[in-house]
């Protein structure tokens, strides 16, 4: 389909074009609201894959919470002496220059190399493809792509919490603990809610 | 998007037309607030500008839009003028999602009262609804005032608090519907309240099936967190006018000041849709299922066509009424209770709405079990 | 059955983003033609706003450790919250296939670390504002 090829591509313009903002806005504060643009770009090419509900958790967790945290910290910071000495200096700007060339040659690279890679793995699996394709192209039935959708999370639930309920248990186990390390440095010696 | 140019055109047409819908309402809900609180607080408010002063809105916009344009010095620019434009969308986009009546069906095409479908309606919204958090950030940051700044990060560490009550209170409503699709939980709520004891089936007579009978404490909780969620009073600590002069948009003025103002309206719309989505039966009738309805229209109207726009339009209708009421109750409460302190802010959040909403999560799973189970 | 809006909603989405965004600035430019310029700038008509005396220049900020770790907490929790949406929407499924004891106590004990954090982030005085 003609519109998918048209959407990928916006997508892919759009993520990598605000990742290169990233690196190369010299203010920090650019820099982070660059990043939350690319993390909603990545959760719209998660729906271009199908994966509804990792494209919902991308853009609650990343985008909506880790970004946050991010942009509200270097708000608050005086960043005039960062955003100057980002800024200036032909060390900085020959590194900046060197990583920009990297990454477009990454890229470049990463392209070129996977076109042969990828059109071996479409031979493979052609059939399977074509046969989620006629799914999703015929839209017979606005029913009948909801269970294909709904049973997606589904499906993901019922891996979770039979096969990975180990993980999932230990997951929990670890962000409490990030939790309480946290605070325990908050109340370290020094800050400003230090144990008296 | 379609099959054929016109589905697309009608569905592009039916976005533009969500959106406006929310523009739109925002005068009469400004006008409204206006006339509800001098009621409230038994003075006149707004009746010199054409009858009841319903003109007053017309010459509000027509002052917001010649006043000067003005940026500060001290202002960043591109956020400055940024941050009051991605007010409008988080909302808009959410909004789009809820399906407002049943689906129009005319000469073979289906077209839904909805902006958009979306399968994962739920986490979709709140995902989206999040991202309202950067612009406050930037119209904060963006001022280059120290009042936009703490306003901003008072505002955001709010909005990001409440979102964890938001977002818990609603595992119970998930659980009991077994999915993240708005016009399924809507299906599930039609008719009269039934349900299954001891073998038998109870049908209320006078009861709906709605959610607010199965979750009353998420229901409470899930409208309190709204509240939040909007910024409106009492939790409006981020324009907390005595401490902090009017929060991150303290430097803004005339049309961008209407914009934010969209933004919040939206929200506000947003969660009584939500609201009525979640726990009063979407835009079903009290106690009527859309079946019944259709047949009732089929027998007044003659032709499919004519009787499906009849039942969309009473749909439509009944949604209508339910936002209505409850966005009068957001100007009630608005106009009723004083406003927090920031510490009793933080303290409802974190210490007595996440626990509460972690025990309905379990309470909820404890008598869906037990009574699959027993039953 | 012919539907609309079948398959992605993306479209839409962008759709709607880009046209709000346009119609949103498109708003400004007009106000910004529409309203009036006055050609007397003074310097105190252009600073931000202070209540009534010489602008106080923000030297350093320093805010309290407090919102860095709502922040924080708030990420963590959110994870944690997200983690029950596939539970919640597969629970129904799983009592129906005959593994609803095993799902539930192996939620119960994930709530129950989620607790016992919650519990000693408010016993720590870490949520407690003054």
């Amino acid at each position: 389909m003609i519109t998918d090829v048209l959407m990928f591509w916006f997508l892919a313009l759009v993520v990598l074009g605000s990742g290169l903002a990233v690196i190369l806005f010299t203010n920090p504060v650019y820099s982070a609201l660059s990043l939350v643009m690319a993390m909603v770009g990545v959760a719209a090419v998660f729906v271009t894959l199908g994966a509804y509900f990792i494209a919902g958790v991308q853009l609650i967790v990343y985008a909506g919470a880790v970004m946050v945290l991010f942009v509200m910290v270097l708000m608050l910071f005086d960043l005039k002496r960062e955003t100057h000495s980002f800024a200036a200096g032909k060390i900085s700007g020959a590194l900046k220059l060197i990583s920009v060339g990297l990454f477009a040659g990454l890229v470049v690279g990463g392209i070129v190399m996977s076109q042969g890679y990828f059109v071996k793995e479409n031979e493979k699996s052609l059939g399977a493809a074509s046969a989620t394709q006629s799914v999703n192209t015929v839209a017979g039935s606005q029913t009948n792509l909801n269970v294909v959708n709904t049973d997606n999370t589904k499906v993901l639930g019922t891996v979770l919490f039979s096969k990975h309920v180990f993980g999932f248990e230990a997951l929990g186990v670890l962000l409490t603990v990030i939790a309480v390390g946290t605070v325990a440095l908050a109340r370290s010696k020094g800050g400003t809610h230090a144990k008296h | 998007m379609g099959n054929d140019a016109f589905e697309i055109t009608i569905n592009l047409i039916k976005l533009v037309a969500v959106f406006l819908l929310i523009v739109q309402a925002v005068p009469i809900l400004v006008w409204v607030e206006r006339r509800g609180s001098a009621f409230i607080q038994n003075r006149f408010g707004p009746n010199r500008v054409g009858p009841l002063g319903l003109l007053q809105l017309l010459a509000d916009a027509v002052k917001f839009l010649t006043k000067e344009d003005f940026a500060p010095d001290k202002a960043i620019k591109p956020l400055f003028y940024a941050a009051p434009v991605f007010a409008l969308i988080p909302a808009a986009l959410a909004f789009a999602a809820i399906p407002l009546s049943v689906p129009l069906e005319i000469g073979g095409y289906v077209f839904r009262i909805q902006g958009y479908e979306m399968n994962v309606g739920i986490v979709f919204i709140l995902g989206v609804s999040g991202l309202a958090a950067y612009t406050i950030l930037m119209a904060g940051w963006g001022s280059g005032s120290k009042f936009s700044l703490l306003g901003a990060l008072r505002a955001s560490a709010q909005v990001i608090s409440y979102e964890l009550a938001l977002g818990l209170s609603i595992v119970g409503v998930i659980m009991m519907y077994g999915t993240f699709n708005l016009t399924e939980m809507i299906t599930a709520q039609q008719g009269a309240m039934k349900f299954h004891a001891f073998g038998y089936e109870i049908t209320s007579r006078f009861l709906p099936n709605w959610g607010i009978f199965y979750q009353p404490l998420a229901a409470i909780l899930f409208f309190a967190a709204s509240f939040a969620e909007s910024n409106r009073l009492p939790f409006d600590l981020a324009e907390g006018e005595a401490e902090i002069v009017a929060g991150f948009h303290t430097e803004y003025g005339g049309f961008k000041m209407l914009m934010f103002f969209i933004g919040e309206y939206g929200h506000m719309i947003l969660g009584s849709s939500l609201m009525i989505v979640f726990f009063f039966g979407g835009y079903g009738l009290p106690g009527i299922t859309v079946d019944e309805v259709r047949s009732w229209a089929a027998g007044v109207t003659d032709g499919a066509a004519g009787a499906s726009v009849l039942t969309t339009l009473i749909h439509f209708l009944s949604f209508t009424v339910k936002l209505v009421l409850f966005l009068w109750i957001f100007i009630w409460v608005r106009w009723t209770l004083p406003r927090f302190r920031y510490d009793q802010l933080m303290d409802l959040g974190w210490r007595t709405m996440l626990p509460w909403a972690l025990g309905n999560t379990i309470l909820t799973a404890l008598v869906i079990y037990f009574t699959s189970v027993l039953i | 059955m012919n539907t609309v809006a079948a398959g992605m909603p993306l479209g839409g989405v962008i759709f709607m983003t880009i046209f709000i965004a346009i119609f949103g600035y498109i708003l400004i430019i007009l106000a910004r033609l529409i309203g009036g310029r006055r050609t007397n700038n003074s310097q105190v008509k252009r600073d931000i706003y202070e209540c009534g005396i010489p602008v106080q220049e923000k030297r350093e900020t320093k805010v309290s450790v407090k919102f860095y770790l709502t922040a924080i907490l708030f990420i963590l929790f959110d994870i944690e919250i997200i983690f029950m949406y596939p539970w919640a929407i597969t629970f129904k499924d799983f009592i129906g296939s005959g593994q609803g004891a095993f799902v539930f106590v192996s939620m119960l004990v994930f709530i129950a670390v989620f607790i016992y954090g919650l519990f000693w982030e408010i016993k720590s005085k870490a949520l407690e504002w003054d």
